[in-house]
């Protein structure tokens, strides 16, 4: 008798999402699916305003990284202009995107996974949350406070305090740095390395222990696509795509941003309101590939940051195998080494003295009617691609969010994690935990595609064929 | 004495902006020395170590379970069992719950909130009884700014 298990919604994730697991007869997973539950639109609703509202529209699709949105849709309005923003414009945007990305991996570390990671997977959940790892280890919970205040705080300084800051504009930024506003900056960094090197050797010891979830939580043979320099090496803000195969041979290579769609195809199934975007020479859902830290530090030579470049040896150490690093686990480890690249990459650019020249912005009107603007969001590529008309206005937009690229891997992960830990004639709490935290891994933001909008209980339910509930679990 | 001061709400969800425009009114019209002001889509994290900081916070919100207009304010305790599901936003009284477990001090700490008549998209616009308890709440956070603080009970 066949049976399904729900998992809504899944909790220590940004927005709303479902889990259902298909069991067969023999109480073994058929099959499982990662829902996304919500319908926003904003490729529609973007249609008709004029191009230069874009960076302050899209950057209200999520609370979260509206930074990552910002910088993206700048790019393609800078694409539209048809301009070479000046050199610290944009070394001036590529220290605002570092510090989100410092911030927004603390977060998925310190804050959203460090329960499992810390208590374990199967702990009591009552405590298996923050408080409990504050218990545990109030050092580590703090340092991951601080670091994600420093990664803000950055922010802040560049954009201001407003809640959407509007000091990245198309052609570059709209206020050069001040002196005093860069010592500020520059003062918070060391500390902020030492917290970021201390978690990574602290994560070191701790990974030994996790054999078993490397070898499930999403070890998958997939592609990984991201942004490279030129030299092929780490690249957040600007670049080239890179995409190798799962073997590590590089499969396309200094592809410009512009060229995405030769590349990236977009699917969509009926369960889901995230689409599903694949390799296009390879076809849906052949084309399966991974982006964001785990894909960045795969596709990179090197990071160019001393501590960084040590860690991303390390890194390449995590597997007996040759190749990339295959395991979905590992992104948790990888997020810890672009936040010390971050930080030892903030301070290198902070120091250099032309940082605080005064030219920062190109001014240009419209000069193509299509623009492209692609980044690195800390969880992975970010595409805005949008049209307009001989009046500035937008015609077409088309937006592939990084989460949605991890879309078929996600689906894959939570199969292998339910094939490898589900026991569908004896569920246990700790087994459904690990099918969430496979999702973790990914850090998804969900918010990008949807609107988060209060809060349910997590509820777990088995039900055999006939629709009859014949287990449940709950979390309030 | 340190005072904090967090606005907080969508400003682009009618009424859930009262919270930022309130504290953007505070900026613009000047607080007291020892007094800071923040906006804020959502309470996140690394407020924890500002607020652990402080001698007394005063966090400005919209409620939807209060009258449209109806403005209240209130004494915020810890509490560790107002978890967010999510971990991206927290509830004030979490956030202090982790000030105390943390940095072990909590600050004097009042919500002032109230009843939004509209939650539908806008720009940084209150509906009108929304303009009219924004006045109210900044009635309240002056009173709390000069220590009006004995009578209120704990929410």
């Amino acid at each position: 008798m066949s049976r399904t298990i729900a998992i809504e919604p899944v909790t220590r994730i940004e927005g709303h999402a479902r889990i259902t697991l298909q069991l067969g007869d023999d109480g073994a997973v058929e099959d499982a699916r990662f829902h996304l539950t919500q319908f926003r639109g904003f490729e529609k609703f973007c249609e008709g305003r004029p191009y230069r509202e874009m960076p302050a529209l899209t950057a209200r699709t999520c609370g979260i990284c509206p930074v990552s949105h910002l910088l993206a849709s700048n790019k393609a309005c800078d694409h539209l202009l048809s301009v070479r923003i000046p050199p610290t414009g944009e070394h001036l945007r590529r220290i605002m995107n570092l510090a989100q990305l410092t911030q927004s991996h603390a977060l998925s570390f310190f804050h959203l996974s460090s329960p499992d990671l810390l208590l374990g997977w199967d702990a009591d959940p009552a405590t298996r949350n923050i408080f409990g790892v504050m218990r545990q280890d109030p050092a580590l919970a703090r340092d991951g406070i601080r670091l994600r205040q420093i990664g803000q705080s950055i922010i802040e300084t560049l954009g201001g305090k407003k809640i959407h800051p509007t000091w990245v504009v198309p052609g570059g930024v709209n206020e050069p740095l001040t002196l005093e506003k860069r010592d500020a900056m520059l003062k918070l960094l060391p500390e902020g390395l030492e917290i970021a090197k201390r978690t990574y050797d602290f994560f070191k010891t701790l990974v030994p222990k996790f054999k078993d979830e490397a070898t499930h939580f999403g070890s998958l043979p997939t592609m990984f696509l991201s942004l490279v320099t030129p030299q092929g090496n780490f690249e957040h803000y600007d670049g080239l795509l890179r995409i190798k195969d799962a073997k590590g041979r590089i499969v396309e290579d200094m592809v410009p941003p512009e060229d995405y769609e030769r590349v990236i195809g977009e699917a969509v199934e009926d369960f889901s309101y995230m689409k599903f975007p694949y390799y296009k020479p390879q076809g849906y859902p052949k084309g399966i590939y991974r982006v964001g830290p785990l894909a960045r530090l795969n596709n990179a030579q090197a990071c160019g940051t001393p501590y960084a470049d040590v860690a991303l040896a390390e890194f390449h150490m995590l597997q007996e195998e040759s190749g990339p690093i295959a395991s979905s686990f590992h992104y948790h480890y990888a997020r810890l080494v672009e936040i010390i690249h971050a930080l030892e990459m903030m301070e290198r650019l902070l120091k250099d003295p032309t940082i605080l020249d005064h030219r920062v912005r190109a001014r240009a009107r419209s000069n193509r009617d299509e623009g492209i603007g692609v980044s690195e969001a800390p969880r992975g590529t970010l595409i805005h691609h949008y049209r307009i008309d001989d009046d500035g206005l937008i015609t077409w937009v088309n937006l592939i969010i990084a989460t949605g690229h991890n879309n078929l891997a996600m689906n894959q992960s939570i199969r292998q994690v339910a094939d490898a830990y589900v026991d569908g004639n004896n569920l246990q709490e700790g087994m459904l935990n690990r099918v969430e935290a496979v999702i973790r891994c990914f850090d998804p933001c969900l918010s990008c595609a949807s609107h988060a909008f209060g809060q349910m209980p997590l509820r777990i339910e088995l039900k055999d064929a006939a629709g009859r509930v014949v287990d449940t679990l709950s979390r309030s | 004495m340190k005072i904090l001061i967090i606005g907080y709400g969508s400003p682009i969800r009618g009424d859930d902006a009262l919270g930022p425009l309130v504290a953007d009114r505070l900026e613009n019209t000047g607080v007291p020395a020892g007094v800071e002001v923040m906006s804020r889509h959502i309470l996140t994290a690394e407020l924890v170590a500002d607020i652990a900081e402080q001698d007394r916070v005063i966090f400005l919100d919209a409620a939807v379970d209060a009258e449209p207009g109806e403005v209240r304010c209130q004494r915020l305790a810890p509490d560790a069992h107002a978890l967010s599901t999510m971990a991206h936003f927290l509830d004030p009284r979490e956030l202090l719950a982790w000030c105390e477990t943390l940095y072990g001090r909590v600050p004097e700490s009042f919500l002032v909130s109230a009843g939004g008549d509209s939650f539908d998209y806008s720009n940084y616009c209150l509906t009108p009884i929304g303009e009219m308890a924004m006045e109210k709440m900044l009635d309240w956070v002056d009173r709390l700014m000069c220590g009006e603080t004995s009578k209120l009970a704990l929410s």
